[in-house]
């Protein structure tokens, strides 16, 4: 066994590489406020701006196939990306976008070859923001029983129907999305998955207000979406995977949803809360000499390491093509609740002023405060933490009759 | 970065396996438990032969020289078992302690007899007050003409029943120091009680004005024995944490297939919700106990700083296999009470192993200092 990334020479001088470029091209005006949904348009241009600039290096989307816009680059030279933008604070898109990893990936499995010519190069050069829109007021959790319609119609496909809890501010290029379209088929045999452009007319878009702070990378994403769609009419060549067949397409994203992507790396608000506790006195000794504190903050970080080791090796059984079971709905789900659970830490320790953000009394730049709301909510995108329980059972296979497989990420 | 096993290592789990399936199961574990005679037994003299109880001790002292992640594999697959006797508190934990503080002479002595089997070292360290700190050992060696001798009452010893020898920690007699001493067990002055009830292979071991030979003090003095048992005890932790997730996995499979046979109220109860919630929180113990343990084997075998590694394993696993056999408890409900049925050999392993190198909040303490906070 071996747990650490290695660099072969290679990998080192493409990391100098990646630094000069990054130097020159991420702009020092790029900021990181605590709650993402409070930088504006300014600093979602800059994103996005940068996003095309890594797009046409083939580094957005670095191991895509390069006939489709990718970078056609190994796994690890996307490391070595991801590492290197990680140190400026960036995530890659350095913006919410639901278009690479999920709607992208799908398309790479399910779409016919005229349609990763048309969709996939937009994506991957970060020419695209894409939004990703399932959830409707009756279909949350029970993601197949969507009602959003899709009719044919000669060359088209009629849309009505409402999404809530979509996307982000600001507005994006395309959005993908699963409809109805067959109200006499059987569950899961009904379904259409559609790739939309987002200026069709009859689209509207009306902002949600909800407890949300940040939670997915970059500028204005803290913000979601009622979506209406009222006889918008789509392409058939719009239309992903076939009449009927967009419960397998589904399958895919949604399984990269639950955390089987995996991941490298740690999660800074331990270090943070560390740091604040260390350099923050009550009654004349540092907080982390408080041994109820000390306490605490072990238990945190105890979880944190479970919940890197989780994500390490759902990243390793990805990459190594080990067969996956119940591994990524395990790790989605135990990093929900670990937030969660240092939410409530970070209150008990800190106290009201992890409550505000006010610049004066809010504890850590508002990231404290920011981290009271984000814990909340993060139990229910891209499944609540009781359905990733639901998956991981029927992946064990206790939860029905026949074991459940993975869904096909290539 | 790489996480699976390498040919070879598979190759020892599945023989470790094959191996523990024929000669321990369950009905004869369950003979060992009633009797306590886990030692003398066929299957011990046959585990014994394979030379596996040396796969940590270097080559040049009789071993398999062997690396950490080596012996997780094998110590995970006696886990499930769970594999009654010294094998981690004599051929792991002992040998780690002589290695690191043994002369010469007591390495070239006692190592190849330690990986043969032919010497189960046992060590005896608490006593009345719980703790394996330093401040806690009270028995003393004093020094009498030409030999050494020692008095003391050692509680709580875990394996002790086993022991041909007793590796005692004691305090010097000025007070000063607190070290070690191999004390054959069957020394005039030593009497071992088992322990009865809950716990797993725990005595009382006595030692009434006790002579040895000078050479059986570890280094040749006391000043310098702890510090010895402190290294073994670090480097014993990964594999005490590889057997506890080989326990967690057997007590996990037992846990799944009852719940897709057990039939209630017309379907299997595995179809409840609240009962996969015992089974999902069952195998989230397991695998955060396994991925911590590997991940601290490896950073042995690599050469890395270890110590904040250990400390966290230790905590994690002995925590998951404590929880992972009051889940399957739930799951099981009646059955698993039961002693035939065979989940209750795991849940008195756990709780003994809760306690054996320290319980998770000395563990979590010691990672918190390891910190820096
Ligand atoms: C911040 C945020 C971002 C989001 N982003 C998006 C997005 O980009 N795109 C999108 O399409 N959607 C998005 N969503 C919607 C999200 O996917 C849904 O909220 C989620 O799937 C749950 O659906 P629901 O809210 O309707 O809850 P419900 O499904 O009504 O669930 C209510 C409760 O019932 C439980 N429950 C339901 N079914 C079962 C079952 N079978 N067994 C046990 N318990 C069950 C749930 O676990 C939950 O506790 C987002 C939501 C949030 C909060």
């Amino acid at each position: 066994m071996d747990f650490e990334p290695r660099y072969t020479q290679e990998q080192e001088e493409f990391r100098q590489e990646v630094r000069e470029w990054l130097k020159d091209n991420v702009s020092p005006d790029i900021s990181h406020p605590a709650d993402s949904a409070k930088s504006g348009p300014e600093q979602y241009d800059l994103r996005r701006d940068l996003g095309r600039r890594l797009g046409s290096k083939g580094w957005l989307w670095a191991t895509a196939p390069e006939e489709y816009g990718g970078g056609g680059l190994s796994l690890d030279h996307a490391v070595v990306l991801e590492e290197e933008v990680d140190s400026y604070g960036l995530t890659i898109p350095p913006y919410y976008d639901s278009g690479g990893r999920l709607g992208g990936a799908s398309i790479m499995v399910w779409g016919s070859e005229e349609q990763k010519q048309e969709f996939l190069p937009k994506i991957f050069r970060g020419e695209v923001r894409t939004w990703q829109l399932l959830t409707e007021p009756e279909a949350g959790s029970d993601v197949a029983s969507v009602k959003t319609r899709a009719e044919r119609n000669g060359d088209e496909y009629v849309i009505n129907g409402q999404k809530v809890f979509v996307g982000s501010d600001l507005g994006c290029d395309y959005m993908w999305t699963l409809t109805c379209t067959d109200n006499e088929a059987p569950r899961h045999q009904n379904l259409g998955w559609f790739m939309i452009p987002a200026d069709l007319p009859g689209i509207t878009v009306q902002p949600m207000d909800l407890l949300i702070a940040g939670g997915e990378s970059g500028a204005g994403s803290g913000v979601k979406n009622t979506v209406y769609f009222d006889n918008v009419r789509v392409p058939a060549f719009n239309l992903v995977g076939g009449e009927n067949e967009g419960w397998k397409v589904a399958t895919t994203h949604l399984e990269l949803e639950h955390g089987s992507g995996g991941r490298i790396g740690r999660n800074w608000m331990v270090d943070n809360l560390f740091d604040y506790c260390r350099k923050t006195n009550r009654r004349g000794e540092p907080l982390t000499k408080d041994p109820d504190v000390r306490d605490r903050l072990i238990d945190i970080y105890m979880e944190a390491e479970v919940a890197r080791l989780f994500n390490l090796r759902n990243y390793w059984m990805r990459h190594s093509k080990t067969n996956l079971t119940y591994e990524g709905p395990q790790a989605s789900y135990f990093r929900k609740m670990s937030g969660l659970r240092m939410s409530t830490a970070i209150l008990d320790i800190l106290g009201p002023s992890a409550l505000t953000h006010d610049e004066t009394w809010g504890a850590g730049n508002g990231h404290m405060e920011s981290h009271q709301r984000s814990a909340i909510v993060a139990i229910h995108p891209g499944g609540t933490a009781d359905i990733q329980k639901v998956i991981m059972a029927r992946r064990i296979g206790i939860g029905r009759e026949v074991r459940e497989r993975a869904g096909a990420l290539a | 970065m790489d996480l699976a096993l390498t040919p070879e290592q598979e190759m020892l789990k599945s023989a470790v396996r094959g191996f523990i399936q024929q000669e321990y199961p369950k009905n004869v574990l369950l003979e060992m438990a009633e009797s306590g005679d886990a030692v003398p037994s066929e299957p011990w003299q046959k585990l014994v032969e394979t030379g596996w109880m040396g796969i940590l001790i270097p080559q040049e002292f009789g071993g398999e020289g062997g690396s950490f992640t080596d012996a997780g594999v094998m110590f995970e697959e006696l886990g499930r078992g769970p594999v009654p006797g010294p094998h981690i508190s004599s051929s792991v934990l002992s040998a780690f302690a002589i290695m690191a503080g043994g002369s010469d002479v007591q390495k070239r002595e006692w190592l190849p007899a330690i990986a043969r089997g032919e010497r189960l070292l046992v060590p005896a360290v608490t006593e009345a007050d719980y703790s394996w700190h330093p401040e806690d050992v009270h028995a003393v060696a004093r020094s009498n003409g030409s030999g050494v001798q020692v008095d003391g009452v050692k509680v709580y010893v875990f394996d002790a029943t086993f022991a041909t020898h007793l590796l005692c920690a004691v305090r010097s007699e000025n007070g000063n120091d607190v070290g070690l001493v191999m004390v054959p067990a069957d020394s005039p002055g030593v009497s071992v009680r088992p322990l009865e009830g809950f716990g797993w292979n725990l005595a009382e071991v006595r030692l009434e004005n006790v002579s040895v030979d000078p050479s059986n003090v570890l280094g040749g003095s006391i000043a310098g024995g702890w510090s010895a048992l402190i290294q073994g005890i670090g480097n014993t932790i990964p594999i005490l944490c590889a057997y506890q997730v080989g326990a967690c996995q057997a007590v996990y499979e037992m846990s799944v297939e009852y719940s897709r046979t057990r039939v209630q109220f017309g379907t299997p109860i595995g179809r409840f919700q609240r009962v996969q919630d015992h089974i999902i929180n069952l195998v989230n113990q397991l695998d955060a106990a396994r991925w911590t343990t590997y991940e601290t084997l490896w950073k042995m075998d690599a050469g890395r700083e270890a110590t904040d590694s250990i400390h966290l394993a230790k905590a994690v696993g002995s925590t998951a296999y404590h929880e992972a056999c009051n889940f399957a408890h739930e799951v099981h409900a009646g059955v698993g009470s039961m002693t035939e049925y065979g989940l209750t050999l795991h849940t008195a392993a756990s709780r003994t192993l809760y306690h054996y190198l320290g319980e998770p909040r000395v563990h979590k303490r010691l990672l918190a200092d390891t910190l820096g906070l």
